[in-house]
């Protein structure tokens, strides 16, 4: 190597020449130890006795930028090492005492320890002394970014309310938040179950305490233990925080409190509504335990059987109460009862002792104990009222019906009277005026027969509307024929003109030219279209804003069937209400009973056509109804039905 | 003041009253029209001439009451003896009430026809001045 004269070698070449001298296998050795130092990455640096550089490797070359013509030079002209105060003063002593010493260096943004180490000659004399320069810029960062840490934990710590010590084996203190010293814990006071925690060999535990504060009194602490495991301390420490729940606590307590007492006094309201619900609906309820026969009743069940209360009940005293007819009932839903296990229903009569008669609706759940023991749970409830004004109302409906046909009679009785009395009273007064004629002098003969032939006229015109009440009700039986319902519309109108007129209603009538015969009965038929004239004016009653026109229109539809509509200007009808207007007594007129419509429908039904209602875009509403024509017609005398 | 012949007229729809009853009242000494209809007899030139109103209640258009509330309010003041086919029914008092002479129900006679008339007949009647 020593051929090789390079710069940096040649420091250490001058620098070992100047200690040692001369010699061949000494240089060799001198070579090599040259570049083991060299291919150390630490700068080394040695100064003479006089401080000046002997010597340094590649790395000092590097890092304190030396170069080989610096060797010789005095470590103070060296603007790197200048700079590391009292470092001269410092390698002195180092030289002269021969005892180590270390500075710092800081080289831009880099760190650096320097060791200063006497350099021994032979004989132990210190001759020089060795600079290494220890780069701890990463070390030094690193202790920064430590200590960064560490404030900003502390701060949080600091700031957290519920106080943490770190512990160790023999319970002394380690390290505390801010809120640890501020408690004034006596940890003494719970030696005992520190050394539990601490000792104990659970990852982590918690400890209720109740300790007593000086001038606080006593308070619910929770203790959280937790071993830590810190990297370089074997030893043993716990973490403790401790949860003050002294708050928590008592308002626990008062919700305990007031949630038992909510839930007695709901109790005891749920009783007393139950209670109160059942005497109220007239319904008790009761248990039946199938396999004892085991039966317990609400109070309200004993009043409705009328039996004292808390008397023992069994089947055979409910039997007493049973209506006779009903009793096979009871015995019948007893036995399935038994069996079936699934709920059922039943509607029973009681007979009291007074002879009077309740009715009972019962429905009940069966259940299945974990034995599989079978329990019926139940609701009776007293719907005598019920029955007995369902009953009322069937009668009244009945009697309803019966007012109804006599109402429509009486209608149809004026409208007939109507109509003889204007013929009737031509023929009286053309009777008196040709009297009159035949008793002047000289008799007016001719006038005479004049009145006399109008009244002839006028009595065939009475005759002719008895003819035509007789063709409507005439109670022969139904007879099927081939029916023109233009002409059948026609004499209805003719019949209802002066009702009509009565009424302020204007009646149209759209005919059709090319309208099929239909099939039936005619006096049905006219008997409907009469229901739907008069149902169409009794809707106009109300109308004072706008004429009241009645259209009655035939036509013929597809299939030649033929299609009747009657078109008012009523009060219209509700759309939700269409079904319900054709079922008997409903109506919703104040004083209509609707039956019209029901009957019609039942006549058109008979002669398979069907009977409907539609509002109209304007005010009112269309019935109309639509039967098949002769020609598709499957009317059948067996199939005639009369209207009842 | 009193016309040689009283004239009486009848308004009705029914056409065998219209041929009728004018004979009548002709043979009872009267003179007679007939109207159709409440609006053809006010159209007339009789009505200032009429003395007694044989009129019909039940008409198609304007009815007999209809006709009597609108003479009142046109104040003419003519005795109406309203006739009836409808016997039954509350309407005679009504009309009666709204100053109806009488109110008959067809058929009548002619002896209470002829006692409706003069009865009429003995009520004032009276027009208004500006009236033709």
């Amino acid at each position: 190597m020593t051929a090789q004269p390079a710069t940096l070698n040649g420091g250490w070449t001058g620098f070992r020449a100047a200690v040692n001298g001369d010699d061949g296998a000494a240089n060799t050795a001198a070579t090599d130890l040259i570049n083991l130092l060299d291919a150390v990455e630490v700068p080394i640096v040695a100064l003479r006795r006089d401080l000046m550089i002997a010597g340094f490797n590649e790395a000092a070359a590097d890092v304190l930028r030396l170069s080989p013509s610096d060797i010789g030079r005095a470590s103070r002209d060296i603007s790197v090492l200048a700079g590391v105060p009292r470092l001269e003063e410092q390698c002195s002593q180092v030289i002269a005492s021969g005892v180590e010493s270390r500075a710092e260096f800081r080289d831009g943004d880099r760190s650096f320890v320097i060791g200063i180490s006497p350099f021994r000659e032979g004989d132990r004399q210190v001759t020089a002394a060795v600079l290494t320069f220890t780069n701890v810029t990463a070390f030094r960062a690193s202790i920064d970014q430590v200590i960064y840490e560490r404030e900003c934990t502390k701060a949080i710590l600091n700031a957290v309310a519920d106080p943490m010590v770190v512990l160790s084996a023999d319970d002394r203190i380690q390290s505390g938040n801010r809120a640890f010293y501020a408690m004034f814990f006596e940890l003494a006071s719970l030696r005992t179950q520190l050394s539990e925690i601490v000792a104990g060999s659970h990852a982590y535990q918690r400890v209720e305490v109740d300790h007593v504060f000086p001038g606080e009194g006593q308070r619910t602490l929770i203790l959280h233990a937790r071993p830590l495991s810190l990297p370089g301390h074997p030893e043993r420490r716990v973490l403790v925080t401790f949860e003050d729940i002294t708050a928590r606590k008592q308002s626990q307590v008062a919700n305990d409190l007031r949630a038992i007492a909510e839930r007695n006094d709901g109790l005891r309201r749920s009783e007393a509504f139950l209670a109160e619900a059942q005497r109220l609906s007239l319904t008790g309820s009761f248990s039946w335990r199938v396999a004892t026969d085991e039966l317990t009743w609400s109070d309200q069940l004993y009043r409705i059987f009328e039996f004292d209360p808390g008397m023992p009940v069994t089947l055979e005293l409910i039997g007493t109460r049973i209506h006779p007819e009903d009793v096979p009932l009871l015995n019948d839903m007893i036995e399935r009862a038994r069996g079936a296990g699934t709920d059922f229903e039943y509607e029973h009569r009681l007979q009291m002792p007074d002879q009077s008669i309740k009715y009972l609706h019962m429905v009940a759940h069966g259940t299945r104990d974990e034995d599989g023991r079978l329990e019926y749970i139940g609701a009776v409830q007293d719907v005598t009222a019920r029955r007995l004004s369902e009953q009322a109302l069937g009668k009244a409906q009945s009697e309803l019906a019966r007012v109804a046909r006599v109402t429509a009679l009486s209608t149809l009785t004026a409208s007939i009277a109507h109509e003889v009395n204007q013929p009737l009273s031509g023929i009286m007064t053309n009777a008196s005026t040709c009297l009159r004629m035949l008793a002047a002098d000289p008799p007016d003969v001719d006038g005479a027969r004049e009145t006399a032939r109008r009244t002839i006229r006028d009595g065939d015109r009475a005759s002719d509307v008895i003819a035509r009440v007789r063709a409507l009700f005439t109670n022969k039986e139904s007879a099927t024929e081939s029916v023109d319902l233009n002409e059948a519309t026609r004499e209805v109108i003719a019949l209802l003109l002066t009702e009509l007129q009565r009424n302020r209603a204007w009646i149209q009538s759209e005919l059709a030219h090319d309208l099929p015969a239909v099939t039936g009965d005619r006096v049905q038929l006219q008997q409907v279209i009469l229901n739907l004239l008069r149902n169409a004016c009794e809707a106009m009653v109300d109308v004072h804003d706008r004429p009241r026109r009645l259209l009655i229109r035939t036509e013929r539809e597809d299939g030649d069937r033929v299609r009747v509509s009657v078109r008012d200007a009523g009060v219209g009808v509700d759309p939700q209400n269409m079904d319900k207007l054709l079922d008997a007594f409903y109506t919703t007129k104040t004083d209509g009973m609707g039956i019209g419509l029901s009957v019609s429908r039942s006549i058109i039904e008979s002669h398979h056509g069907r009977l409907w209602a539609e509002p109209n875009d304007g005010p009112g509403a269309t019935f109309s109804f639509s039967i098949p024509g002769d020609s598709e017609s499957v009317y059948g005398r067996d199939t005639a039905m009369r209207p009842s | 003041m009193m016309p040689s012949r009283w004239l009486v007229s009848v308004v009705d729809d029914d056409e065998s009253v219209r041929e009728s009853l004018p004979d009548l009242l002709r043979q009872f000494g009267f003179a007679a029209e007939a109207f159709s209809s409440a609006e053809a007899f006010l159209a007339s030139d009789v009505v200032s001439e009429t003395s007694c109103l044989l009129l019909d209640v039940a008409m198609p258009g304007m009815s007999g009451p209809d006709l009597q509330q609108e003479l009142t309010r046109r104040r003419w003041k003519i005795p109406i003896v309203f006739i009836t086919a409808y016997g039954e029914g509350s309407v005679g008092p009504r009309l009666l009430a709204r100053g109806a002479v009488r109110c008959l129900v067809k058929p009548f006679s002619e002896a209470a026809l002829l006692e409706a008339v003069r009865a009429a007949l003995g009520r004032p009647c009276s027009r208004p001045v500006t009236a033709t």
